[in-house]
């Protein structure tokens, strides 16, 4: 019963974890209980100083040598050589003695169980069975308008298509519960005899497992509604591959209950030779049961081949193949009895087949949710992509870029891989009874080998997970950058481009470094060190290339904060120029005379960026006083609107000239000051021909550029010699002589 | 179903007939189940029970009329196998079909071993029954319950589909279908405690396990017995199978076309001449609306023709009665009740695959009245 019900769980899971013990343990002579005079005997003897004195020394001996007693690999070897060599005798015994074992428990078992007596525990069952049925039949009528709803809706998302079909199978499921309830739990309320109560509950269960398997097998495959199927798998497959899966899980289930039921009975009555039986019984079901697995497996490959070709492709007679092999091999070594072999098999071989599926399911999953979401969109950027035609590239990039969920397809896919991988790994630790849960003192060599094999995997897969998600992103981004073409600015993307090759190998190597050191250090070398000699050898390296260092770093903060990119004019200390090129350690700028400065980026403490949005520049024009203000601004709007209409520079003004006014006046004359916007690199041209269309409509409309002159004004006039007027005119002149042209002439390229 | 003034068609006063010979043999199990139950208090109490639940089934007038009942229902479920366009319907049909023709063989031991013996003038007792079911012939015991089983089943499978159809059975179904369950586990499990009883009796030896001396005056015909319960069975096997074999040949020798079916622009779905376009449907696995399972009760399947290739059979008069009363648009046909000739006929359903009663029922009416159209 033990087994069944494990086999029960087992087959929910999946996955088939049966740790039955040994067979034949319960079998043997019964044992009395003792006697009064027994008793008597026995507590005389406890009460005996040197028998309490042996008993002391026995305990304490015990003690040492369990510990020193720990079983090596070559005794576990011969344990199971020799439990192979036990188990062919018995198969051997058992074949010689096959003709009368069944007939003899047969006898035995219509001795205890009459015809009235397996008639009356059948209506009993009958009984159950309707009552269960009849539950499940009242809460089918409560869920029915539920589930016809689901299965008539049409689900837009993944996500409530994935709902509707859980719910689904929970309806089921539900159904299901109550089907069990009411038939065990009717069962479980009466009195049993225990042989009939084995078969009726083997009975029940039976059908209960295999109506579970059913609704798990609707809940993915969903063989009548195309809808709500989980898997990706045209109608007929899912009908089919329903169908050979129930089937066979009906063989399985049955020989399970079959053989269970033999036991008990084996166990009850201990007829003699029924060990033999009891073998001979189990290998013929082992032998049933594979038969069956094999049934399934080609009938299915072949019935699949009508659906569709693919089933019979190369690749197809290889799984194939490579399933009969599985089948086969478990079946061999459970007759032998080496059943931690037979399972370790067992769960390695279906790993790799479902690794393949869970695979191709991912896949199919992604691509569902990329054509709802592309379904989804707005219909006007579909239309342009499909006008697009004769630019395929740019239509499929934009395909691309808009995808959301492509960045998580690998890390989805490794996800899964890295699931089932630890789940199996978990699963035949369990089947080896490692207990690697347990901090065992002495672990045994096995239990070693096994506990680095699942750290390093788990090591290598967790890298592997962050790995694959961080390139995707990184090659993500990468691809979707795009080199400026020559003449136009690059956009805020450049730097990544920089960035991210660095980040990429960055990651790589501390990856690589992690899981080394942890693998190292489950295998049991000290890295301890390791991690200080690195750390020594760090430091030597670090102070020897303390500036390297420092300059890779600052580079990489200028290169986050965006303080510069290629073909921006800045201002650096003293150094003025271009940005060529940036590299991870360097920067080098072109001076608009040609030179170029190669700055390291820990020599950058602040930069000035002149090529940043918009620039705005100040002209300045000294009139004399007696000007028109009025005309000046109207001339000056002139210009600007011809500005703003040159067709070069024409869309690169933001703001075009326009006066400000008076901005000062001086001694002779007064400062009329005009300003306009442009965008970076454009003002020097703008400037030119400001000044020269302002030169041009001023000269035309009469208004004279103020000049320097001096205006002497002498008290009577007529009492001046021409000496004087000579000393007059050279003081004048000292006068302006000595002063300085106003304002730096300010270098520009 | 009451006789109306309009004209009684055959198919008409059949459906009927079925019906109401339906509901008495139902009436009739409930109330013989009812009394089962009290096997849970004890054998005792079953046979006090026993004049009121089961007694006055058997007088001189109900025992009539339910044997014809029972005959009438037979004969006109044979009827129901031979017309029927398919047998491969929804699974609610295909039970009560498999059921129903399991109902008679099951039925005759019992009813003709009761009824011959009662007639002679033994008067068997609960206790007496159920010392033979349980001790004396468990194999019989064991087809009891399979009867058991089998007859409800056939008889909710019936009652459901017909109170399906009815627009103000509304609520009352979910009480029902509560009942359904209640009544025959109950009385199974009744029937299973006094086994119990009974067989704990037999162990112990105790009075009520003891087969009781037969009254001297009375001649039971064993021999008879045997003798007309096998005939029934036999009889009623035979009429089955002459049935399947009859509808066999009708459909061999009926000529079909392929017929395209065409719903709401969706898929070609291929059927043939010699199905209902709802089976045509059906078979192709679409969902389509009908609450009576394809009886022409409740009108849900209407379809409206759009077009068609050859022209289509008029209306039956259940048809016409059924749409007149659901007050479908002009145009409209029952798919369970049109078989289309041959050629592509493109419909549109009226009713959405999912629709029931409380769909059409505005919030504040209260269920029971009349649904609009």
């Amino acid at each position: 019963m033990i087994a069944l019900r494990r086999a029960t769980v087992a087959l929910i899971v999946g996955l088939g974890i049966m740790l039955s013990g040994p067979v034949f343990a319960q079998t043997g002579t019964p044992i009395l209980a003792p006697s009064t005079n027994d008793i008597h005997e026995f507590t005389r003897l406890l009460a005996d100083e040197r028998v309490q004195e042996w008993l002391r020394q026995q305990a304490d001996e015990a003690e040492t040598t369990a510990i020193a007693e720990t079983p090596g690999v070559r005794d576990q070897l011969d344990a199971l050589v020799l439990r192979t060599q036990n188990r062919i005798a018995a198969l051997v015994r058992t074949w010689e003695g096959l003709g009368q074992a069944p007939e003899l428990v047969q006898g035995r078992w219509r001795e205890q169980v009459t015809d009235d007596r397996r008639v009356q525990s059948l209506t009993f069952v009958l009984i159950f069975l309707f009552l269960g049925a009849g539950l499940e039949w009242l809460f089918r009528q409560y869920s029915d308008p539920i589930r016809r709803r689901l299965e008539i809706t049409e689900f837009k998302t993944p996500a409530k298509r994935m709902t509707a079909a859980v719910t689904r199978a929970g309806l089921a499921l539900a159904g299901l519960l109550a089907f069990a309830v009411g038939s065990i739990g009717a069962f479980s309320a009466f009195d049993w005899p225990p042989i009939l109560f084995v078969l009726i509950l083997n009975l029940l269960m039976a059908i209960v497992v295999i109506r579970v398997v059913g609704t798990t097998l609707l809940l993915f495959f969903a063989p009548f509604v195309p809808r709500l199927r989980l898997v990706p798998v045209s109608t007929g497959m899912a009908r089919l591959i329903s169908r050979t899966a129930l089937g066979f899980t009906a063989v399985l289930v049955v020989a399970v209950a079959f053989r269970d039921v033999f036991a008990q009975v084996i166990e009850v009555f201990k007829p003699q030779g029924g060990e033999n039986a009891l073998l001979a019984v189990s290998v013929m079901l082992a032998v049933v049961v594979s038969l069956a697995a094999l049934l399934c497996l080609h009938a299915g490959f072949f019935l699949a081949t009508r659906i569709t070709p693919e089933a019979g492709s190369k690749a197809a007679r290889k799984w194939r193949g490579f399933l009969s092999l599985l089948i086969i091999l478990s079946l061999a070594f459970w007759i032998l009895d080496l059943r931690l072999i037979m399972w370790s098999v067992l769960c390695i071989g279906l790993l790799i087949v479902s690794l393949k599926l869970l695979r191709a399911w991912v896949d199919h999953a992604f691509d569902t949710a990329i054509a709802d979401y592309m379904a989804k969109l707005p219909p006007p950027p579909v239309i342009e992509a499909s006008e697009d035609v004769t630019d395929d590239t740019e239509a499929e990039e934009i395909v691309e870029v808009i995808d959301p969920y492509e960045t998580y397809r690998p890390l989805a896919q490794r996800l899964v891989r890295f699931a089932a991988i630890i789940t199996v790994g978990l699963i035949l630790a369990l089947i080896w009874n490692l207990g690697i849960f347990e901090s065992a003192e002495n672990p045994t060599v096995m239990q070693r080998v096994f506990s680095v094999l699942l750290d390093s995997a788990a090591a290598l897969l967790i890298a592997d997970l962050l790995w694959t998600w961080a390139r995707t992103a990184i090659d993500r981004r990468l691809n979707a950058y795009r080199p400026p073409t020559d003449g136009s600015a690059p956009g805020p993307e450049a730097r990544m481009a920089t960035l991210l090759p660095l980040l990429r190998v960055v990651l790589m190597v501390t990856l690589l470094l992690m899981v080394a050191m942890s693998i190292l250090s489950s295998v049991g070398v000290n890295i301890a060190p390791i991690l200080a000699g690195a750390s020594v050898l760090g430091i030597a390296i670090g102070f020897g290339a303390q500036s390297l260092v420092k300059d890779v770093v600052s580079g990489i903060f200028f290169l986050i904060d965006d303080a510069f990119r290629v073909g921006e004019y800045v201002e650096i200390d003293q150094l003025r120029g271009t940005v060529e090129k940036i590299s991870i350690r360097s920067l080098q700028i072109r001076h608009h005379r040609g030179a170029v400065h190669t700055l390291p980026f820990g020599e950058l403490k602040s930069m000035t960026n002149y090529s940043r949005d918009w620039v705005i520049m100040k002209l300045e024009f000294r009139v004399p006083f007696d000007t028109d203000m009025k005309l000046v601004k109207k001339l000056i709007k002139q210009v600007g609107a011809q500005l703003k209409a040159h067709p070069e520079y024409g869309d690169s003004i933001l703001e075009t000239l326009k006066s400000q006014g008076v901005r000062r006046m001086e001694e002779f004359n007064m400062v009329i000051g005009v300003k306009f916007m442009t965008r970076p690199g454009e003002q020097w041209l703008v400037r030119r021909d400001a000044y020269q269309g302002v030169r041009d409509i001023f000269d035309a409309n009469g208004i004279r550029m103020a000049e320097r002159n001096v205006k002497v004004e002498i008290a009577g006039e007529d009492a001046l010699t021409d000496e004087q007027r000579k000393a007059v005119s050279a003081a004048a002149h000292d006068a302006t002589a000595n002063k300085l042209p106003p304002g730096p002439v300010p270098d520009e390229p | 179903m009451t006789t109306s003034n309009t004209t009684m068609t055959p198919a008409i006063v059949l459906r009927a007939v079925r019906i109401w010979s339906g509901l008495f043999l139902l009436a009739f199990v409930t109330s013989h189940l009812t009394n089962l139950s009290f096997g849970l208090i004890s054998i005792n109490a079953m046979d006090a029970a026993r004049p009121y639940l089961s007694g006055i089934w058997t007088g001189q007038i109900t025992g009539t009329l339910l044997l014809l009942s029972l005959v009438s229902h037979f004969f006109l479920g044979l009827w129901a196998i031979y017309v029927r366009p398919t047998l491969r319907t929804n699974i609610q049909d295909i039970v009560q079909l498999l059921t129903g023709a399991l109902v008679v063989p099951l039925l005759a031991t019992h009813a003709v071993g009761i009824s011959m013996a009662a007639n002679a003038g033994l008067n068997l007792g609960y206790a007496d029954a159920i010392r033979l079911f349980w001790l004396g012939a468990p194999t019989i015991g064991l087809l009891q319950v399979v009867m058991l089983s089998v007859v409800w089943v056939h008889g909710c499978a019936g009652l459901f589909t017909w109170l399906r159809s009815k627009e103000n059975a509304g609520r009352a179904l979910y009480w029902l279908y509560l009942l359904a369950v209640l009544v025959p586990v109950v009385a199974l499990l009744g029937y299973a405690e006094a086994g119990r009883e009974m067989l704990v009796a037999g162990q112990n030896g105790a009075d009520i396990a003891q087969n009781p001396a037969m009254p001297e005056n009375v001649v039971v015909p064993f021999a008879q017995i045997r003798q007309i319960t096998n005939a029934v069975i036999t009889g009623s096997v035979i009429l089955t199978i002459l049935t399947l074999v009859a509808r066999l040949v009708r459909l061999t020798l009926q000529k079909t076309q392929e017929v395209v079916l065409v719903r709401d622009g969706g898929p070609r779905m291929v059927s043939t001449s010699a199905i209902s376009m709802l089976d045509g449907f059906r078979r192709n696995d679409q969902l389509h609306a009908s609450l009576c399972a394809g009886r022409g009760r409740c009108g849900t399947c209407a379809v409206r023709i759009v077009r068609s290739d050859f022209p289509m059979p008029s209306p039956s008069e259940l048809e016409l009665r059924t749409l007149n009363r659901v007050g479908a648009p002009s145009g409209a046909r029952l798919a369970c009740q049109l078989t289309p000739a041959g050629g592509q006929v493109e419909v549109l359903a009226i009713y959405p695959a999912d629709y029931t009663f409380e769909d059409a029922r505005p919030p504040d009416v209260p269920s029971g009245s009349e649904a609009p159209a």
